[in-house]
């Protein structure tokens, strides 16, 4: 029998801090058997349920690109009691994951297409994942430009800075990023997420968008795309919800017959616009 | 293979001979009175002539807390182990047809998509039913309207209808059929005894006082989500989420870890949880889906009614009217039906 609540165990590798209120932690995850590594085949968009045996089990988006081999990623804020404790979590601590979950970014259907990626706050996560695999010279051909537009609440925010500076050395790759508020020495856009969808202006031309965020930022931006030309089918959505199991058992993540964390968490506006305003 | 005969004097015998293999759960009075299904240690404790139990069965393949996995913690390691009770061989003895039949439902949920709930399947694949139909179904029972009769045999291995003095046995399954053939003791059946078990069913059929067109009922809740009559129905509502804790159906669970940081052992556990609670889709960020009791409320309803038979074309209902039985504030099912029903009518007469 394979029960399918037993985590597989890892440790943990390396941990980055990744804001200046040392709220937001990337932690880097190493299997301890070979096997159950090579058997985690994800892609860009899918969760996990990660655990510390005793304290409990959440569910987290994998940020790291299944081309960054060797490990697995996850960025995690301090929040609840899982949360926490994994921001106490040190070097070699064991931690079991359970996944890959939900469906993920649809990779092979964007292929041959121009991404506009639209992200805000630490939902960026499952974007990165996404923008490392288009970026890998082993994808790049089958994706078009890319195009990010990464909003957050002050520059101190702002994740993955080294990779961001590595992204922005390239010519494939058009970043944009926003803080809400004015602030010294930030030469960058300023103003919301939707404001900064409008001033862009992304082309709907052989193009999606992948949005991820704060359930306010991803209908105001939305709704942007949708005065920009943007068809319902080429708008994708990746929700949130409460979850407990991450393999459509315990119930509680359903949007009317269909289950975020097994059906989703990848939506299109199409596909939610068929579903109950319950997200 | 024909039908057996089992002298209601004689159920003291047979339980003692099943109970040689098998682990037997029925229906039973715990400590308060209360009607509940659980492991049998003496005959005489069993109930079978009782109207329904007031925890549902699924209680003994899917416990109130359940053990999804027993970890240890070492000092570099961590092992993991199943939960024990698996494998136990298990009679479920006396299970009403509504109760059966929810257990079809469970494992057509658990068993659905790419992940599946092993736990719950195999301890069903290691458990056998012996339903009794019911001849006088209770006055809140509707088994008849949501694809259920009093006597459906369907869901079980070994049906029991209550002759009076005698039951009549008849094997279902193969493995119902495996298991009366041991019964070598089992007396044989008269025409008269088959003509009365046909009877019976007949009158418990004719008992039931609710009739309701579930498929109308079905086809209006998927094209109502939005009408106001939801504010309405839902109004007394309380949401205890008593009509959930006790629902046959109802699968939802929570998952918390149970530590003993003295010998660093615990258990993963799974509990009962309830959609009518605000608190079951609050999301740490403080954002809820479902905030107000209305969506809670048409969630419930909906999750039988409609999204159940969208995804697997079965009613998500047994019919079983605990639900009615428990609401303390009488917010019965059977009402809402009728309140539902009205929707359409309403609509008929704009259009003429």
């Amino acid at each position: 029998m394979s029960n399918p609540y037993i985590p597989l165990l890892t440790t943990v590798k390396s941990i980055v801090s990744e804001n200046k209120v040392n709220d937001i932690k990337t932690i880097e995850l190493k299997f301890k058997k070979e096997e159950d590594y090579k058997s985690f085949n994800y892609i860009p968009g899918q969760f996990a349920e990660i655990s510390l045996i005793g304290k409990g089990e959440c569910p987290i988006g994998i940020a790291s690109s299944p081309t960054e081999e060797g490990s697995i990623k996850f960025t995690i804020k301090k929040m609840g009691e899982v949360t926490s404790g994994f921001h106490k979590c040190g070097i070699g601590d064991i931690v079991g994951v359970r996944g890959p979950c939900g469906n993920g970014w649809p990779m092979e259907e964007i292929k041959g297409k121009n991404i506009v990626v639209i992200g805000g706050g630490f939902a960026f996560s499952t974007l990165r994942s996404l923008i490392l695999y288009v970026l890998d010279e082993k994808y790049r051909s089958d994706y078009k430009d890319v195009t990010v537009i990464y909003g957050n609440r002050d520059s101190s925010e702002v994740l993955y800075r080294e990779i961001l500076e590595e992204w922005e050395k390239r010519d494939d790759i058009k970043i944009v990023l926003t803080i809400d508020r004015e602030e010294e020495g930030w030469t960058r856009e300023v103003g919301f997420v939707a404001a900064i969808v409008k001033k862009v202006a992304p082309s709907p031309d052989n193009a999606v968008a992948v949005v991820c965020g704060p359930p306010i930022m991803i209908k105001t931006a939305v709704a942007e795309l949708v005065n920009l030309g943007w068809k319902d089918e080429q708008i994708l959505n990746s929700l949130e919800m409460r979850m407990k199991c991450g393999i459509g058992k315990c119930g509680r993540c359903n949007i009317g017959n269909k289950f975020v964390c097994v059906d989703g968490p990848v939506f299109s506006l199409a596909e939610l616009k068929k579903l109950p305003n319950e997200y | 293979m024909g039908e057996k005969l089992l002298n209601k004097s004689d159920i003291g015998k047979l339980i003692n001979e099943l109970g040689k293999e098998y682990s037997i759960y029925a229906a039973t009075n715990d400590k308060q009175g209360n009607i509940i299904f659980d492991k049998i240690e003496k005959a005489e404790d069993i109930l079978l002539d009782y109207l329904n139990s007031k925890i549902p069965p699924k209680s003994v393949l899917f416990p109130k807390v359940e053990t999804l996995f027993e970890y240890e913690i070492k000092d570099d390691d961590i092992e993991i182990t199943n939960p024990k009770d698996l494998y136990e061989k298990r009679i479920i003895f006396g299970i009403r047809p509504c109760d059966a039949y929810s257990f079809q439902l469970f494992e057509n949920f658990f068993g659905y998509g790419q992940f599946k709930d092993e736990l719950f399947k195999t301890k069903k694949e290691n458990t056998i039913l012996f339903g009794i139909g019911c001849n006088l179904p209770r006055q809140t029972c509707f088994c008849t309207s949501v694809e259920g009769h009093p006597h459906k045999k369907d869901d079980v291995d070994v049906f029991l209808v209550d002759l009076g003095d005698k039951y009549l046995v008849e094997s279902i399954s193969e493995k119902g059929k495996n298991i009366v053939q041991k019964l070598s003791w089992l007396s044989n059946t008269t025409e008269a005894d088959i003509q009365k078990a046909k009877e019976l069913s007949k009158l418990a059929e004719e008992s039931m006082s609710t009739k309701i067109d579930i498929k109308k009922v079905i086809k209006i809740f998927q094209e109502n989500f939005d009408n106001p009559i939801w504010d309405d129905i839902s109004m007394s509502c309380i949401g205890c989420g008593s009509c959930t804790l006790l629902c046959p159906t109802c699968h939802c669970f929570d998952v918390i870890d149970e530590n003993d940081p003295m010998s660093k052992k615990g258990r993963r556990i799974r509990l009962w949880d309830t959609c009518q609670s605000s608190i079951y889709t609050l999301e740490t960020s403080g954002h809820n889906p479902r905030p107000n009791k209305v969506q809670r409320f048409r969630n419930r309803i909906l999750h039988k009614f409609c999204y159940y038979p969208t995804n697997y074309d079965l009613i998500g209902c047994v019919g079983c009217g605990r639900c009615i039985n428990i609401c303390p504030v009488n917010n019965d099912l059977r009402n809402i039906f009728n309140s539902i029903l009205k929707i359409e009518k309403k609509e008929e007469v704009k259009v003429v």
